[in-house]
């Protein structure tokens, strides 16, 4: 009697664990340092008259600070094309990693915490891709930056676009500090309105003529009916549009860097 | 040299190689690629008879490029109209070696059929290459060249409308930016870069 109990125990365990098992392979962990950001929808700043008024945006991964200058390291230690006296002028500009001690030290002048910065819109993507992710795209970081601290329009909640600006109007600071300090907004990204502008996927999608006194300003795009906005007292969002507007692909610039996507599983 | 090397070649250690290092530089593979060559950009693309292309195929000649979608209605047509002008408009040894590249931002609709019909329809000779790809690779070469770009609802494009210029290295040379005017000197720009 004794023996029958046992086997029927040891099955029991079995079972158990094979149990554990699967629901441990079905509840992955959440990929390492990003958070997940909720389908919902962006509103677009600039739209024409074909433009829907709302672009949905499919729940995805987002890193929850910007790549910092030891993650950066890592990159280009491991891909000798990306270090700075290597790297092609097509890809990056001549202040690629330029306050960088050297190609495979970061110095005084560059943290290893801190986001790091005067990198192109190529070398983000060569570094997202060789960690297994992408750039987000515009919508998607609209969307995630759209939140507050506990709502989900930061617009709504008292000092929130006011602090936006307030940052956009403050002079960088000579080193930048660590990245991940802010305060988490509602889906736990912290750093997304200060501390660095980012590059994003699809940059080059920001159809304005950056002057409109030009006479070549006409014909300079085809399709690109006269862009209404939908607030015009969303200076932030203006400002970023208008930088994205004005990059290069191979630009780096000291107060621009990135973090990183990645597909949330359907 | 010939006596140069005949003599080095008598010295005693001295190996044949060792005595012409002009032979074995010659040997050597092709030069490298210029660091301004867009050609660093090694995506595959399809052309209009459904075979694989890459970029670099243009190496040694001037290259006229745009992008386009062949749905495009009022732009495209401009800039394939000014293309075709520049290509008339060049000394004919020129026009025969320079070659006129339209690659499609379209990667849903622009099929090899599409593009084929593109260029029957607008009589595009055999020095036009006509190039479909990927969506991230349309997004690089953009990106290289400086062309914005934005699929809207309806699946139309609207974009920059830009005319590149590339010398035999695949290095951008000149652009011309809009729909007027500028023919002249891009002209000026291809045949500066037949360095031939």
């Amino acid at each position: 009697m004794k023996e029958h109990g046992a086997y029927r125990s040891h099955w029991t365990h079995v079972l158990a664990a094979v149990i554990a098992a699967t629901s441990l392979a079905a509840a992955a962990p959440p990929p390492r340092g990003m958070v997940l950001i909720p389908a919902g929808a962006y509103v677009p700043l600039l739209r024409d008259r074909t433009d829907p008024a709302q672009v949905p945006v499919a729940a995805y991964w987002l890193d929850e600070r910007p790549v910092t200058n030891a993650e950066f390291l890592a990159f280009v230690s491991a891909n000798p094309p990306w270090r700075r006296s290597r790297v092609s002028p097509l890809f990056a500009d001549r202040t690629y990693l330029a306050r960088w001690a050297g190609d495979l030290n970061p110095g005084p002048d560059a943290p290893a915490a801190a986001p790091v910065v005067q990198v192109s819109w190529f070398a983000a993507r060569a570094y997202a891709r060789w960690a297994g992710k992408r750039l987000p795209t515009i919508a998607e970081w609209e969307r995630a930056a759209a939140a507050g601290f506990h709502r989900a329009d930061g617009r709504a909640e008292p000092g929130f676009t006011a602090a936006v600006l307030a940052w956009y109007a403050t002079p960088q600071p000579g080193v930048l500090p660590a990245a991940g300090a802010g305060r988490p907004n509602l889906f736990g990204a912290r750093d997304l309105l200060d501390l660095v502008w980012v590059w994003v996927d699809d940059f080059n999608t920001v159809l304005i003529s950056g002057d409109s006194r030009g006479s070549g300003a006409a014909g300079m795009f085809c399709g690109g009916a006269a862009a209404n906005s939908r607030d015009p007292s969303d200076y932030a969002a203006f400002m970023r549009a208008g930088f994205r507007s004005s990059l290069a692909a191979n630009y780096t610039v000291a107060d621009l860097g990135f973090r990183c996507a990645r597909d949330a599983a359907p | 040299m010939l006596l140069l090397f005949a003599t080095l070649a008598a010295l005693p250690g001295v190996r044949a190689a060792d005595a012409c290092p002009c032979c074995a530089a010659a040997a050597a593979a092709a030069p490298a690629l210029s660091s301004r060559s867009v050609y660093q950009l090694d995506a595959s693309w399809t052309t209009d008879a459904g075979r694989s292309f890459q970029l670099a195929a243009l190496r040694g000649r001037p290259v006229v490029l745009a992008m386009f979608f062949t749905s495009c209605g009022y732009a495209c047509p401009r800039i394939v109209a000014d293309m075709t002008q520049i290509q008339q408009n060049l000394p004919a040894a020129v026009r025969d070696q320079a070659r006129f590249v339209l690659v499609s931002f379209d990667d849903q609709r622009d099929t090899v059929a599409a593009l084929q019909a593109y260029r029957e329809a607008h009589g595009l000779n055999a020095s036009w290459v006509l190039l479909r790809g990927a969506p991230d690779d349309i997004r690089e070469l953009a990106a290289v060249l400086g062309v914005k770009y934005k699929r809207d609802a309806a699946g139309m494009f609207q974009h920059s409308n830009l005319i590149t210029v590339l010398n035999p290295e695949g290095e951008i040379v000149h652009q011309r930016a809009g729909l007027e005017g500028g023919l002249a000197e891009a002209g000026r720009a291809v045949v500066a870069a037949d360095t031939r």
